[in-house]
């Protein structure tokens, strides 16, 4: 044999039996793999991320802060003729409109005021929609109920609640969060009942069955822990849709009443004298485009760096 | 090498071929320097454990890697022609599917599911031959016929859901040779199939390849598919081939102890009573870089030398290689001794005394268990009129192909599924249906289950430790804190896991390790009765011995009852004193376990007895099949009873069966 | 089958009474003024509305009016639109509007599934490169910025940069370009994000791998195989795709000024046209139900796998 010929030289005294190791034997190489770690490791791997949640966060800070630190009133109209429509300056960063007021100004009211709007609308969305989407998956029987539910829900069309509730109750907030809400929870609804009914028949989950564990800790030990990333994904993925609808909302012309500072309405306001001074438009609509982007890409990036297949 | 006892000539020949596959940013070496010739017209099976590299080595001879994985050494020689040389898609697929083919693992889902058939093996005719559609259509019928489906013209319209498993592989293979191609790769062919079907299968590639003479790779873990195909055997373990023969060598002389420890921890081998002879640890990680003989952390008999030096290659005989160093001068010291410890631990071991039903009190009795399930609209029984009864003490084992039911039956006594028609009774009180909150406390404490998939049965996001305690949260079966982590650690030591594991969460084990916290979840609240739903088959060979052994040793200590739910006969036979046999949702003939190898009357029956594969070559080659034909009963006009023939010996018959059983005893 | 179909059918038109009526019900919450327009509030007295409101029949109780509606239903009268265009019959009205926004979602719909599946294949072509990256920047922009944005600046930037027109005229097709490329944005991406998804998903399914095996090339396993299942499941909403055609969008037919039906529904629900939002919910509601029932069967008619004997 030629593997014979290369052969070292070997000393024969370590032809002797070993003293036999169970731990050696057992030794899988230990990974030190943590599923939060590696979800969040894989999320920020990606430099577009990072920047857009820093940017995000500043804004949000922003629009919190500013209201507080400054003492502009984003409705303060001006009466001189010449403090109108002004372009862009120091003294006014994004101009001022149509009635002098502070652009500026007004883009983080109105960012603080939808981005809470959307906020709430994620809450009740992703929450209610899991409650009823867990309640859905677990029983069988629901199921023909809580389809026809769906269609009927998804067939009226969310502009019907909304005038009529803003004839019961004017215009507000209240009223296009009422409306808004009113349908997304059920679609939510949905979504989560097919992932819960995919866990509720997993073994792991018969063996906490079979071991009596009570609904309460099933539902935080077994199936919450599971679906959390589907759960933040879905609130970011929101967030930018109901910014989207309250502007669509302002361009009808049924959203929120003028005087309300929202960007669905600066923007909406800028339009109309768009082709004069486009920088009324403009400069909210970056921001706006900024924080629905921003939202959309994390919570996309999320989903994917939730998944155990790609984690790095 | 030379052609020692080889029909024909070498047309393959891997040589020290090294793959490694990049993983998340670390490298991987899936196979090690290994070698390899084929011969024409010859069967050589690959043995191994998953990870040790058989899949991804053969997948290198057709140029399969996944993406991440490569050949970064060695050759691959076909005819003369270095396929590790080849650029572009075009050379292999002048290769690939047309000279070498390969079937795999799966049949549900290796074909496309919205093609029929018949398009998709005329695809493969057409695809490398330029044949006309019409032409190439009739030879995918008539290698349809070939493969054994009988009416081929009309199943050759039809889509894969409309065939059954062992018909889907039928047809997988029949695609893999219709181009007539000279290797044939079968990667765990069998693996998915019933027993009864796989037996068809391997004789059906035998046929296949004495007609076309072809050479047929299989790659299994499964010693007794080996012995009943193989007329060469190679062992891998760890990325490299340790041990290469014909299959009389390897099964009588092998010489590796990793093929000698597989070859004895075979449950077939075992004797009753005894623990089985099992293989300590888990397959080692590949990532790491692996000094010595891979195998000799998990050998307890290793040398010295085995942890420093990695073996060469030793010629045992012309045609047997091993890769181990007892077969140096040096160690025949070591290797005497070795013979002389194997020689008397065979010889104290008698089997223990059959269980004494005597004397038995019943735990369970289950009567006239009827489940039905809703498909679509329609019902259907999965398990139907169902009546056995349970001993304290006794392991009872449940078996039946897929689909038969048996799980349905383990998990109607666990109260997954509630609504069943029937009575399930347990220390004398009824536990089907409604029963009240504090029974169904107790029920959960006396009763408990183990699971099939290792994988899936555990919480990937809960730690160890919480695994463990589920049961005792529940109940609040402990004192403080304390007092809990002791119990954990407690039963983690009798699983054998050390309590340092404690912490960590699941997928940080292997198979094995995770079957056993599953173990250790059920048993922390000492129930009397434990349903064992298939706990080792999705387990590797080396690991199946120690959770058999586990699982004898509570029993033994714990004093448990077991329904054993299996398919294997092999493992059914050395671990249970009484076994059910269960055909479409109904038992068909119940006995005690020598009762029931020695006297099988239900014609299903001898046919599963028939499949069921062997670890001997001489054994396996001459065996017959027996098929069973539901047909041949009329149950229509004459419906079956359950009755017992002989004390203890129970069977689903009618009046004039009966007779004719009478008859045969 | 026959079985099934019925039983589709019924189940489908209690769907569409449910909403119906839930509608219809609504809308009689709406305050009685709402039907005047506020001029003619100030210039006529109660009494002359009251009688004008009695002669409509809307003072009578809801569920009066509402067998009123049906019966008329089956008489293949659907009524005259009350506010909106005052005393024109809906039929008339909607034969008016209906050809010309079908015709822009006809021809829109097969650009966007043309284009979208193109660029969905090219995605997956060119996987975690510049096709890949191309798509997803495209989708994102799409989907995460609100529609009513890029629309208006579309409509104001690349008319002009193209030598467009801004508004849509009867007799000019050049100016109907804009509006069709406008309209079938959205389903570009639709088709490009789940074409992409499916096909990945297929990728990697064992019969791919299988195919591959038996030689095939990439290409042939790509057409034959890849792309072929990948697009079943999309299959199943063409044909609501199809009927929605006629809806219109609200956005891009209010910005070009085109005379469909796209606003329709929110103007008619915010002038409380009770006989317009009744005649369009009950069309919408029909539409969606039949796309999904057709859904089902097309799809049931190209998977092999799916019967319609059985549900599931």
């Amino acid at each position: 044999m030629e593997n014979e010929k290369k052969m070292p030289q070997l000393n024969p005294l370590k032809f002797r039996a070993k003293v036999f190791d169970q731990m050696l034997s057992e030794d899988t190489g230990y990974s030190n793999y943590s599923y939060w770690r590696s979800t969040f490791r894989t999320f920020f791997k990606s430099k577009a991320v990072v920047v857009l949640v820093v940017l995000i966060c500043a804004i949000i800070l922003m629009s919190f802060i500013y209201p507080l630190v400054s003492d502009v009133d984003p409705n303060k109209v001006a009466l001189k003729r010449k403090m109108w429509n002004n372009r862009p300056s120091w003294e006014h960063l994004f101009g001022t409109d149509g009635l002098g007021r502070d652009i500026w100004t007004r883009a983080w009211y109105g960012v603080r005021n939808s981005f809470l709007l959307a906020f709430c609308i994620a809450l009740s969305d992703v929450g209610i929609g899991m409650i009823v989407g867990a309640i859905w998956g677990y029983n069988k029987k629901l199921d023909p109920i809580m389809i026809e539910i769906y269609n009927i829900i998804t067939n009226i069309p969310s502009t019907v609640y909304l005038v009529l509730l803003a004839y019961i109750m004017n215009t507000s907030y209240l009223t296009l969060f009422i409306s808004m809400a009113s349908r997304g929870w059920i679609v939510e609804a949905r979504f989560f009942r097919n992932r819960i009914l995919s866990i509720r028949d997993s073994e792991y989950n018969l063996a906490s069955r079979c071991l009596g564990t009570p609904m309460r800790r099933i539902a935080t030990k077994n199936i919450i822990p599971h679906i959390i990333s589907l759960i933040i994904m879905e609130a970011a993925l929101c967030i930018p849709y109901s910014i989207g609808s309250e502007v669509f909302l302002g361009f009808v012309g049924i959203g929120l009443p003028v005087d309300a500072i929202t960007l669905g309405n600066i923007v909406n306001q800028g339009r109309a004298s768009f082709t004069l001074h486009p920088y009324q438009m403009l400069l909210p609509t970056i921001i706006l485009c900024i924080i629905t982007v921003a939202f959309y890409v994390i919570g996309n990036k999320f989903a994917d760096a939730s998944d155990p297949r790609n984690h790095v | 090498m030379q052609h020692n006892g080889h029909l024909g000539p070498c047309i393959f020949s891997a040589k020290d071929v090294e793959i490694q596959f990049n993983l998340r940013g670390k490298t991987l070496t899936a196979v090690r320097k290994a070698s390899l010739d084929l011969y024409q017209g010859e069967t050589m099976a690959i043995v191994g454990e998953s990870g040790s590299g058989k899949s991804v080595f053969t997948k290198s001879f057709i140029g399969m890697l996944d993406k991440n994985g490569a050949v970064t050494g060695g050759q691959l020689l076909y005819r003369g022609q270095d396929l590790t040389q080849f650029k572009t898609e075009k050379e292999w697929l002048a290769v690939r599917g047309k000279k070498i083919a390969m079937v795999f693992q799966d049949p549900m889902t290796s074909l496309n599911p919205v093609r029929t058939i018949g398009e998709q093996i005329t695809e493969v005719i057409t695809w490398h031959f330029g044949t006309p559609h019409a032409q190439a259509r009739q030879e995918a019928i008539e290698i349809l016929k070939k493969v054994g489906i009988s009416d081929a013209e009309t199943r050759y319209k039809q889509y894969p859901h409309e065939f059954s498993g062992g018909m889907r592989q039928r047809v997988v293979i029949a695609t893999a040779i219709a181009c007539r191609p000279e290797i044939l790769i079968c990667d765990e062919p069998t693996t998915a199939l019933d027993v009864t079907v796989q037996a068809q299968i391997l004789n059906l590639i035998r046929e296949l390849q004495r007609e076309l003479k072809m050479t047929v790779v299989y790659i299994t873990h499964d010693l007794g598919v080996v012995a009943n195909v193989a007329d060469w055997v190679s062992v891998m373990y760890a990325g490299q081939i340790v041990e290469t023969g014909t299959a009389e060598e390897i099964f009588s002389s092998a010489v590796h102890p990793y093929t000698k420890a597989l070859l004895r921890s075979m449950p077939q081998l075992g004797v009753k009573g005894h623990d089985l002879y099992s293989i300590q640890g888990t397959p080692p990680n590949l990532f790491k870089e692996i000094k010595g003989d891979a195998f000799a952390p998990r050998n307890p008999d290793a040398m010295e030398i085995d942890f420093e030096e990695e073996p060469p290659l030793f010629q045992v005989s012309d045609t047997h290689f091993a890769k181990t160093w007892l077969m140096h001068p040096y160690a025949a010291e070591h290797r005497d001794a070795l013979a002389l410890q194997d020689a008397k631990e065979k010889e104290k071991q008698k089997p223990a005394a059959p269980f004494d039903y005597q004397n038995a009190e019943k735990l369970l009795q289950v009567q006239d268990l009827t489940v039905k399930f809703k498909l679509g609209s329609r019902e259907f029984k999965a398990v139907n009129n169902v009546s056995f009864d349970i001993y304290k003490g006794e392991t009872l084992s449940l078996v039946g192909e897929s689909g038969s039911g048996k799980t349905t039956i383990g998990r109607a006594i666990m109260r997954i599924y509630n609504k069943v028609d029937g009575s399930i009774i347990f220390g004398g009180e009824k536990i089907n249906g409604k029963i009240d909150k504090k029974k169904a406390k107790e029920l959960h404490m006396q009763m408990q289950m183990i699971f099939q998939d290792p994988m899936a049965s555990l919480n990937e996001r809960a730690k160890v430790d919480y695994i463990i305690s589920e049961g005792l949260y529940n109940y609040h079966l402990f004192d403080n804190k304390e007092d809990r982590l002791k119990k954990v650690e407690n039963i983690m030591a009798e699983v054998g896991l050390s309590s340092d594991f404690s912490s960590r969460f699941p997928h940080e084990f292997s198979g094995g390790q995770r079957q056993r916290i599953g173990i250790a979840r059920s048993l922390v609240m000492n129930p009397d009765f434990v349903v064992a739903d298939e706990p080792i088959s999705a387990l590797d060979v080396s690991i199946r011995a120690q959770v058999i052994n586990l699982l004898n040793k509570m029993k033994r200590e714990r004093s448990l009852t077991y329904l054993f739910i299996a398919h294997d006969l092999s493992v059914v036979r050395f671990i249970s004193d009484r076994i059910a046999v269960i055909h479409k949702g109904r038992i068909v003939e119940l006995a005690e376990c020598e009762e029931l190898f020695r006297h099988p009357l239900h014609p299903y029956t001898k046919a599963l007895l028939s499949a069921v594969p062997y670890p001997d070559p001489k054994v396996e080659r001459n065996k017959t099949l027996i098929s069973y034909d539901p047909s041949v009963h009329q149950y229509d006009a004459f419906p079956p009873n359950w009755t017992e023939i002989t004390p203890g010996h129970f069977i689903l018959a009618n009046e004039e069966e009966l007779e004719g059983y009478r008859k045969e005893l | 089958m026959g079985k099934y179909i019925l039983k589709r059918t019924l189940n489908s038109i209690l769907t569409v009474m449910i909403v119906f009526v839930a509608v219809f019900m609504l809308l009689r919450l709406m305050p009685l003024s709402g039907y005047f327009p506020p001029e003619m509030i100030k210039e006529t007295d109660e009494a002359t509305r009251m009688s004008y409101l009695r002669n409509q029949g809307l003072l009578d109780h809801p569920l009066v009016q509402l067998g009123r509606f049906i019966g008329q239903l089956f008489q293949g009268n659907l009524g005259r639109s009350l506010t909106v265009y005052p005393k024109v019959p809906i039929a008339t009205l909607l034969a008016e509007k209906i050809p010309v926004t079908a015709a822009f979602g006809f021809a829109s719909m097969i650009i966007g599934i043309v284009l979208g599946l193109s660029l969905g294949m090219l995605m997956v072509r060119f996987k975690d490169r510049w096709g890949d990256h191309l798509g997803t920047g495209y989708i994102l922009m799409v989907r995460a910025i609100p529609s009513l944005i890029y629309l208006f600046f579309i409509q104001v930037w690349v008319s002009l940069w193209l030598n467009l027109d801004m508004v849509f005229y009867d007799d000019k097709p050049t100016s109907w370009i804009l509006p069709v490329i406008c309209l079938s944005l959205g389903s570009i991406a639709w088709y490009a994000l789940w074409l992409r998804r499916f096909m990945v998903d297929e990728e990697n399914k064992d019969y791919v791998k299988f195919a591959l095996v038996k030689g095939l090339s990439k290409k042939q396993v790509w057409r034959e195989h890849i792309f072929k299942n990948a697009i079943i499941p999309l299959v199943i909403y063409l044909p609501s795709d199809l009927l929605f055609i006629i809806s219109g969008s609200l956005v891009i037919e209010t910005l070009y000024v085109i005379p469909g039906t796209g606003g329709l529904l929110t103007t008619a629900i915010e002038k409380q046209d009770n006989n317009l939002v009744q005649v369009i919910v009950l069309m919408y509601a029909v539409l969606s139900v039949l796309g999904v029932f057709l859904g089902d069967l097309l799809i049931a008619a190209v998977d092999p796998r799916i019967t319609l004997t059985e549900d599931k």
